[in-house]
């Protein structure tokens, strides 16, 4: 309680709260208003802002504001689900690669080395081009990218846990390696892990939302900030709100998620100086 | 030994590089179905479908076609582009001067407004002046570039009609596509320069200076600068591999004629062997901008010809 209130103090922490303050109003507004974002009304093509449409439309007639809504949860949602599968994925292969050591630690860490040795959007943008459209073949994309900084980073920290006397002790016991994994080492590696996740979400977000910009991610007529940008800046001499609003939101998004992964590392830093 | 400790990073790139020909050789087998399909339709002639089969070597054993994708490689025969059957090489050498100036530019651009920032934030530490510069280097690294850009030509092209909205033809056209692809990496080299900074002032070297009377000004400018110097330069140059991952995006915005924007075009075209050929190109580049930073930083540091 007295953690989070301290965390809850930190001034990153209290910017990232107000940058976090617009997109949840308009998740909130976007829900109240209950407009539908795949609705086309050729009477309201580029119309302004009004009490129908609080933050206008797009070309097709459609609402801006449950577009933008619906962008931002499919962010979020590829931006979770790709964190969490990325972790998944990278944090097992890290610590077996750790753990067992030999060729098996050596043909991993190539792999890690071969992914690293592309900027990470170009493989994620080849990547998703070649297995074409959708957001499950998007999430793919971002996961086969976004595992490696899991792996080198648990495959390090279990390096240095293992000789720990504790360690030695459970596999005195007899404990088996799967056992060891999630029940010791996992515990005490989670940190700089949650770390690597809070910014690892920051850069999936941008990364989606860039793919679809690109026209490699999500499709029409489902809504992406990265789609809306690109669509808006068609339209930039004619409505240029259009390409304002999906960019504004995604940027407060990335923001907040930095600040906060700023803040957890501090905190987390300390902690772990501290307990040294 | 600093020769030889280079020789041997130079030797271990080499495995690495064959690596990301590897895996750019097996992009193409991640087309789901069959890659012919994809590129002339299920209603296409068995013919045609045969002929391309044949051109692109698909009608042969996977090892195969592996051996002749590496011979093809290192004999400067990339392939074909499907489109218009130029040679895959030649129409990436045509783009890449454009890219190699807009990422000239960007570079240079950062650097200049990055190492400023970074020493006056280190200086004024924990500070107002601290907390700005901090301030833009977090909204640096926040902003997409596909969103930054739209926005600086909304403001500079359409508003204030200062500079074209895209191109490379008129004069100042590089300025907004620079800055676009420059604020992240200031951003990033910024926050890189001030955290190396107050590393360098806070080591013994610096504190027996100062025990020494050597004055505030020659501490920062002359010993730790010197310091700070190492990690900032390596930042730097593993920055200009990642410049290109960033010219694919920024290019596009800006209708930038680079390897970016041909990259994008033989992805919408589904010009396989061209998609391969750029993101081959782009990668070896950032394999060597890794290797330039561990050699500059085995040059510059002498502790880690020791390691």
């Amino acid at each position: 309680m007295q953690d989070t209130r301290l965390f809850l103090r930190r001034p990153s922490v209290r910017l990232a709260l107000v940058c976090l303050f617009i997109p949840v109003l308009l998740l909130l507004a976007a829900g109240l208003h209950g407009a539908d974002g795949h609705q086309v009304d050729l009477d309201a093509v580029l119309a302004g802002i009004s009490v129908v449409h609080p933050l206008g439309c797009d070309a097709l007639g459609r609402d801006v504001l449950a577009r933008v809504a619906e962008g931002l949860r499919l962010s979020m949602g590829v931006g979770m689900a790709v964190v969490v599968l990325g972790a998944i994925t990278g944090i097992t292969l890290g610590i077996i690669s750790g753990w067992v050591s030999g060729w098996v630690d050596n043909v991993l860490m190539r792999l890690a080395d071969i992914v690293l040795s592309f900027p990470g959007i170009l493989l994620a943008i080849a990547l998703a081009a070649m297995l074409g459209p959708g957001v499950d073949k998007l999430i793919i994309a971002l996961v086969a990218v976004g595992w490696v900084g899991f792996a080198r980073l648990s495959r390090a920290q279990v390096l240095s846990l293992k000789a720990a006397p504790f360690v030695e002790a459970a596999v005195g016991c007899g404990s088996g390696v799967a056992y060891i994994g999630w029940r010791h080492l996992l515990p005490n590696i989670a940190a700089p892990l949650l770390v690597e996740a809070s910014f690892g979400l920051a850069a999936v977000i941008i990364g989606e939302a860039g793919l679809s910009f690109l026209g490699v991610g999500v499709q029409p007529p489902d809504a992406s900030l990265g789609t809306m940008i690109r669509e808006g800046t068609r339209l930039m001499l004619v409505s240029p709100m259009l390409v304002v609003w999906p960019g504004l939101v995604l940027f407060l998004m990335v923001m907040a998620v930095n600040l906060l992964g700023d803040a957890l590392r501090d905190i987390l830093d300390v902690r772990m100086k501290s307990s040294a | 030994m600093l020769m030889r400790m280079m020789g041997s990073r130079i030797l271990q790139a080499a495995p690495t590089l064959l690596g990301v020909a590897t895996l750019v050789f097996l992009l193409l087998h991640l087309v789901p179905g069959d890659p012919v399909d994809a590129l002339l339709g299920e209603m296409a002639l068995a013919t045609d479908r045969e002929a391309l089969r044949h051109a692109m070597h698909l009608d042969e054993p996977l090892a195969a076609q592996y051996i002749h994708f590496l011979g093809g490689l290192l004999s400067g025969n990339w392939g074909q582009s499907l489109m218009d059957g130029r040679p895959v090489l030649a129409l990436i050498l045509e783009r890449l001067p454009a890219t190699a100036e807009l990422a000239g530019c960007s570079l240079v651009l950062a650097l200049i407004f990055a190492l400023p920032l970074g020493f006056w934030a280190a200086r004024h530490t924990g500070r107002i002046q601290d907390m700005t510069a901090m301030s833009f280097s977090l909204f640096g690294i926040s902003i997409p570039n596909f969103w930054l850009g739209p926005m600086l030509m909304l403001i500079f092209s359409v508003g204030l009609g200062w500079l074209p909205v895209s191109g490379m033809d008129q004069p100042g056209s590089i300025v907004l596509p620079a800055i676009t692809l420059g604020t992240a990496l200031a951003a990033v080299l910024s926050r890189m320069a001030r955290s190396s900074w107050l590393e360098a002032m806070s080591t013994d070297a610096i504190r027996t200076g100062r025990a020494m009377g050597v004055s505030e000004h020659i501490l920062w400018w002359r010993h730790a600068a010197r310091l700070a110097a190492i990690p900032v330069v390596t930042m730097f140059a593993l920055q200009m591999g990642a410049v290109l991952g960033g010219a694919v995006i920024t290019e596009t915005v800006f209708d930038w004629p680079g390897l970016g924007r041909l990259t994008i075009e033989a992805i919408q075209r589904r010009d396989y062997p061209l998609v391969q050929g750029c993101v081959l190109l782009i990668a070896v580049f950032y394999v060597l901008a890794n290797l330039l930073a561990d050699m500059l930083a085995m040059w510059l540091d002498p502790r880690q010809r020791k390691a």
